[in-house]
This record gives C-alpha cells, structure tokens and sequence, in this order.
C-alpha cells in the first residue's frame, strides 16, 4: 500500500545570482513499513527531498500526496497539523528540548496531540524502553550522550504513532557503537511497528542497513535499488 | 505542558533572566516607594490643610473676601448657623473673628491675621491644639484672659524664639552622652543669647568641625532652644473707623503645623478677650468653619448652604487649599506618569531579553514547528515566558515595595536637610508613606499588560521563522 508518493517534484531556488534547481523531476513513491536510504553526494538534493517530503518546504512543481493528501494543496496551518499527525522527524543534531527531560521530551507531541494522561504516560514509557532508556527517562539531554539523545529522538518521532518517520543524517553526530545501537532500533521499530523509515544519509553504516537505496545527483534520482521485498519503482 | 516549558525557559539563563527580574523588582519597589511618598505628602498636605487650616467649608461675608475690614462680618448669622446645625452631614463648626494685625515686640514686629476663637470649640475643629511645640507652654483657655497662642516662625519673627546655653543644658547633655570634649567647647558659647536659629548655627560652626555638627548639631540645637513663653506682645488693629487701637497680650503657647506660609501670619487669642479690644458689644464673626464626617459631601453641603447664604460666600477646601486640592486630584496623573516611566524601561528590557532568547533558540523553534507545534502555540509559549518573567520581578517588587512602606509608614523619612524648604511650601519635612490596595492592583494590572504588549514583538519574530532555515541554523 502507497503511504508517499512523490510526482514530477521540482524544487527551485531563485538567488539573486544564480538559479539551483535542488530537486529536479524526482518521482517515486513508498509503501508502508519500507526501511529506506536517500544516497549521494554533498549538495545532491537529500536534505531538500526529505524537507519536500515532510512538508516543511514547498515544491516548485509537482505533487506529494501522503495517504491521498495533496500537500500542495493544504495551507499552512493545515500542514502543520498533518505533519504533526503523520509525519515523526528526526534530526541529525537530536534537537531535543533541553529544559525538559527524555520522558517529557517523548510525551510533549502527544500532548500537542491531546492524548489522555494515562495514555501518553504508558506510551512514552514503553517507547522509551524500545528504545533502551527505560532507565533514563528523567534524564535531561545534558545528561546524555548523543547516541542517547538520538534514541529520545527516535522515540519522540514514534510517539505520535506517524505514518512514516523522516530522519536527516541521524548517525553523523554518533560514533560506531551508537550509530549500530541506533540503527538496530529504528530497524526493529520498523519491522514491529510497521512504521516506513526514510533517511538521508552519508554512512555506510545505515546505506548497508537499508532495504532500498535511492541515489540521488544534481537533483536526480539516479537509481532506486530494492534490496528485499518491498519493491518499488521509479 | 507549554506553560511547564514557557516556566522552564524562563529558568534557561539563569543570569540573564534574574538581571531582568532584578530590574523590574528594583524599577517596582522605586515605583511604589516613590508614588507612597507622594500619596504620602499628599494626603499630609490634605490632612493638614483641613484640619489645621481651612476646614471642609469656610463661610465669609462676599466682601470680607476682597477687604478684610473689620465691619464686614457674616450676613445673616442666625439663620445660617441654624442651617448649618441642621445639616446631616455635619461633624462640627466655629465661628471666629478675623482681623489684619501689627504684632509687636521690643525687638522686631510683623503683620499678622489675628484670630478670635472660642478655645473649646476650636478644639473640636482644629488640631492646632496638638501641634504645640515641645517646652512651648500650652493652648488658649477661655479662662486665661489676655493670652495670644503664636507659631514658631512667628516667636522666630518676633524675637521670643532664642538659643541660650545654660548650666542646665549642659547637664542636659551629659545626660544623653554628649562627649567631654563637646561640652567644653560649648562653654564657650555658655549664657550667650541667639534670637535666630541662623546666628545660633554660625556660632556652632565656629565651635565645632562639620563631623561634631553632623553628630551632635541637633542635638545641641534641640537643648538649647527656649521660648519667651509668657512675654507680652502689643497687637494693634483698626476699628470700624479705621481708628487703630492696641492691646497687650501675653504668649501662652508655640504651635507648629507643616505650613510655614499658615504659621507665620496665624495667631489665636480668645473671641472674647478680642472683642473687648475693638470695643463691640458683641463678638464679629468673620468666618464660619465647618468640618464634616465625609470629605467627599464637601460638594453637596456647600449647595445646601450657597441656597441660604445671600450675601456671604461658601467655599469648600478645594477653593480655600487650591494647592492640596490640586495635587490630591493630579495625584493619578502622577501615578501614570511615573509607572508610564517604569513600565517603558521595562518594557525595552523585556523586549531585549525576550529578543536574545528567540535569537539563541532558532533551531528550537524550528524543530517544534516542523514537529506540528502550531503558530498559536508558539505565540502562546513565548508570551508566557515573558509574562512569567515579568511577573516574578513584578510580585518580588510589589511584596519588597509594600513591606518597604508599610515599614517606613511606621517611622516615616525625615528630610532633614530639606525640612524648612519642604515647610514654607506646606509640605511636612517627615513624611509618612502611604500606598493604597488600589495601587498595587493598578501597578499588576500595568505589568501584565506591559508583559504583554511587549511579547508581541519577540512573539511575532518566532512566528516569522521558517522552519527550514531555522533547523539550518548553528
């Protein structure tokens, strides 16, 4: 079943100087419970592909249609509401909220969502334990390394139960021990929760992981490879 | 759970957030302790315009007001005071004779109003009878012929006023623990006469260095003061002829208001004693005095007796005190201004702060936007940071601002050095701090809103945020 789908994207940016074209006629579309990596060099229109897809950015031309939602067509207000319920993120700096503790940190979306106390409590506490921080969870950011933080991370984008998690370069701050630990995670969050992973990534470590990879150079998807059941095309 | 964060935010930066919560503690208490002595003179100046000087309600003939001659007395006395009887509102009234007078001593003279009371009664309307000064003999009593009742500033004009330092007031001294070396340098100064302050605080200058005067000045100053009580002073007036005539009468008592103006023309000797000396068969009656249970009827009663006064004016403190009447009526004027100027520097602090906080958390706000936190929570979020800000300073300043006055409404603050300056203008020289519930409801209600208008602006900056370029941010 179709969770994404991306038609003839287009992303421009109009500087003074000169015109980049970031993403450029990109189509795919992604199926529930994938577990996929956006490959290829620096300035290759990963992170703008992830942020078109997340809706915090708007394509030049072209539709994203999300669970038969047409982005483009939401305003403003509506989107942050649909990112808020369909779409969990995950950033390569963690962004935690560092006045608050791992625990509040996972439950502040499902407070946003309006979730009952009882509800939100038992959920976070349980995502905190998938993610191995049953024993942290009051534990402010500071007091955590970052391969820590990036698990709170993880579990704040699941907290909202979202359709697809979106995470831009999640290891590149982690060193080997916690990129794995991280990895092996979000893999068995994906398989158990049927939740479909997108990254964008440099490491070898989660190009290796991921079912499919899609390559991505000048803004052109350059190859789609599936690496086990969940086929896709380009 | 945004107003748990907006508190938490505001506890981020430590030291930023309590140099701004110190300054709106500091710029409250400055508010309140500045706006309680104001409401503090204010109220004095009221207090003692009424009740040492005009009354609520004065009564004169219409002419008496433009000439103050001796035949122009109160018009139809007997009906008035029957109306004036009659009034509910009434809490007690006096009639007096006032007239223009030389007063003189063997060593200086001055011009003075001259009033003829009935002591009994003027108790009851006046509280000159509790402003006599220490070792200033005592009030007018009608069974004391021949007495006159001065101020201070008159007994200073007249020469009844002198500094002497005697055996005794040395004793004094010693007694409350004057050092030695002060009492033998005030030898020096032992039995010689001063008849003005001025000359005795020359003579000190001489005697001692600026530390001792600073130490023991007053001191000294207060010991050595003595009045001429019982000296006669010649009062002359006119007649209804315009044919001056005099009397002798004797000081009984100094008194001393906070109004050098009042002190300095106003004496007091018996209606009756006065009317012996211009020879009527009965006693004038210049002005009527009424004093009132309320303030606030002023108005209402000088209706009710303008309707039976013909001839005569009635005026209400308002007219006879135009100065307290001003300022107890700009005193809100007052208030906006000084808060206006607190609430601004306030407001630009908070603007600054709140400015700061937004520019360090970018990337924050960014992220909670592309998590789904909405504008108006975001909006909300920071306004609550900054209302939270505020208010912690606002409640430090108006609890620290409150117990400040109620503790100096105790003791009161003296302007020493300012005291005569303070006085000739009718202000007392210690003032006792008033502030009202009213206040500090108003000085809330002026930081909340302060508070508030000024995270619009912080507020609206991270509203403009893109979340993109906000996540971009280092």
């Amino acid at each position: 079943m179709k969770v994404l789908e991306l038609k003839n994207v287009n992303k421009i940016y109009n500087s003074t100087e000169i015109m980049v074209h970031a993403v450029n006629d990109v189509s795919l579309y992604f199926e529930e419970a994938e577990f996929a990596a956006i490959v290829g060099p620096s300035g290759s229109g990963k992170t703008t592909l992830l942020n078109l897809i997340g809706g915090l950015d708007m394509p030049t031309s072209g539709e994203i249609i999300i669970n038969s939602t047409n982005l483009s067509k939401l305003k403003s207000s509506q989107l942050i509401d649909f990112r808020l319920r369909n779409i969990g993120f995950v950033f390569q700096s963690y962004n935690l909220i560092p006045v608050l503790t791992a625990k509040e940190n996972v439950e502040f979306i499902m407070t946003l969502q309006k979730w009952p106390l009882k509800e939100r409590d038992e959920r976070t506490i349980e995502l905190l334990k998938a993610v191995g921080l049953g024993n942290r969870i009051n534990s402010k950011p500071a007091k955590l390394s970052g391969g820590q933080q990036q698990r709170v991370a993880v579990a704040r984008a699941l907290a909202s139960k979202p359709k697809f998690i979106l995470a831009d370069e999640p290891t590149a701050n982690l060193d080997s021990k916690a990129a794995m630990t991280l990895l092996e995670i979000m893999e068995k969050l994906n398989h158990e929760e049927k939740i479909t992973f997108i990254f964008s990534t440099h490491d070898s470590r989660v190009v290796k992981m991921a079912h499919r990879i899609i390559t991505l150079e000048d803004g052109k998807v350059i190859s789609d490879e599936n690496r086990n059941s969940h086929a896709n095309k380009n | 759970m945004i107003w748990s964060i907006a508190w938490k935010n505001v506890w981020r930066n430590k030291k930023r957030s309590l140099v701004v919560i110190i300054a709106v503690t500091l710029g409250i208490i400055a508010g309140v302790l500045l706006i309680g002595i104001m409401e503090g003179w204010v109220k004095q100046r009221l207090k003692d315009a009424v009740y040492n000087e005009v009354s609520h309600i004065q009564i004169h003939n219409n002419e008496y007001i433009k000439n103050e001659e001796i035949g122009l007395t109160v018009r139809n006395l007997k009906n008035i005071t029957q109306s004036i009887d009659s009034l509910k509102e009434l809490s007690g009234w006096v009639k007096r004779t006032k007239l223009i007078a030389m007063a003189n001593t063997p060593w200086a003279n001055t011009g003075v109003i001259l009033y003829g009371v009935d002591p009994e009664k003027e108790r009851k309307i006046t509280e000159i009878c509790n402003r006599i000064v220490k070792n200033g003999g005592q009030y007018l009593n009608a069974q004391r012929p021949g007495d006159i009742l001065i101020s201070d500033k008159t007994a200073e004009t007249l020469k009844l006023k002198q500094f002497i330092i005697t055996g005794s007031t040395i004793e004094t001294l010693k007694e409350e623990n004057v050092p030695v070396a002060i009492l033998t340098k005030l030898e020096g100064l032992k039995d010689r006469r001063f008849r003005s302050p001025k000359d005795f605080r020359e003579a000190l200058k001489k005697e001692f260095s600026k530390k001792e005067l600073d130490r023991f000045g007053l001191l000294i100053t207060d010991k050595a003061l003595d009045y001429r009580i019982r000296n006669k002073i010649q009062i002359a007036i006119s007649d209804k002829e315009g044919t001056p005539i005099q009397g002798i009468f004797r000081v009984c008592g100094i008194y001393k208001t906070t109004n050098t103006g009042f002190d300095q023309i106003s004496v007091f000797v018996n209606a009756d004693e006065l009317a012996k000396l211009y020879g009527g068969d009965e006693i004038l009656t210049h002005e009527i005095a009424i004093l009132l249970n309320d303030i606030d009827d002023a108005g209402i009663v000088k209706e009710k007796l303008s309707s039976v006064s013909g001839d005569n004016s009635v005026r209400t403190w308002k007219e006879l005190a135009p100065d307290a009447a001003m300022m107890n009526d700009f005193i809100i004027m007052y208030y906006f201004i000084f808060i206006g100027i607190i609430m601004l520097a306030l407001a630009f602090g908070i603007i600054n702060t709140m400015l700061m906080a937004i520019l360090e958390r970018t990337r924050e706000l960014g992220m909670l936007m592309a998590i789904g936190m909405n504008r108006r929570r975001i909006f909300k979020m920071i306004m609550l940071e900054t209302i939270f800000l505020t208010v912690v300073g606002a409640v430090a300043g108006i609890f620290s601002g409150w117990a400040i006055t109620e503790t100096l409404r105790n003791t009161g603050i003296h302007f020493t050095g300012w005291g005569e300056g303070f006085e000739a203008i009718g202000f007392a020289a210690k003032v006792y701090p008033v502030v009202t519930l009213e206040f500090f409801v108003f000085t809330v209600i002026m930081v909340i809103t302060t508070a508030i208008i000024s995270s619009i602006w912080p507020a609206r900056k991270a509203l403009k945020l893109n979340p993109v370029e906000a996540l971009r941010t280092e």
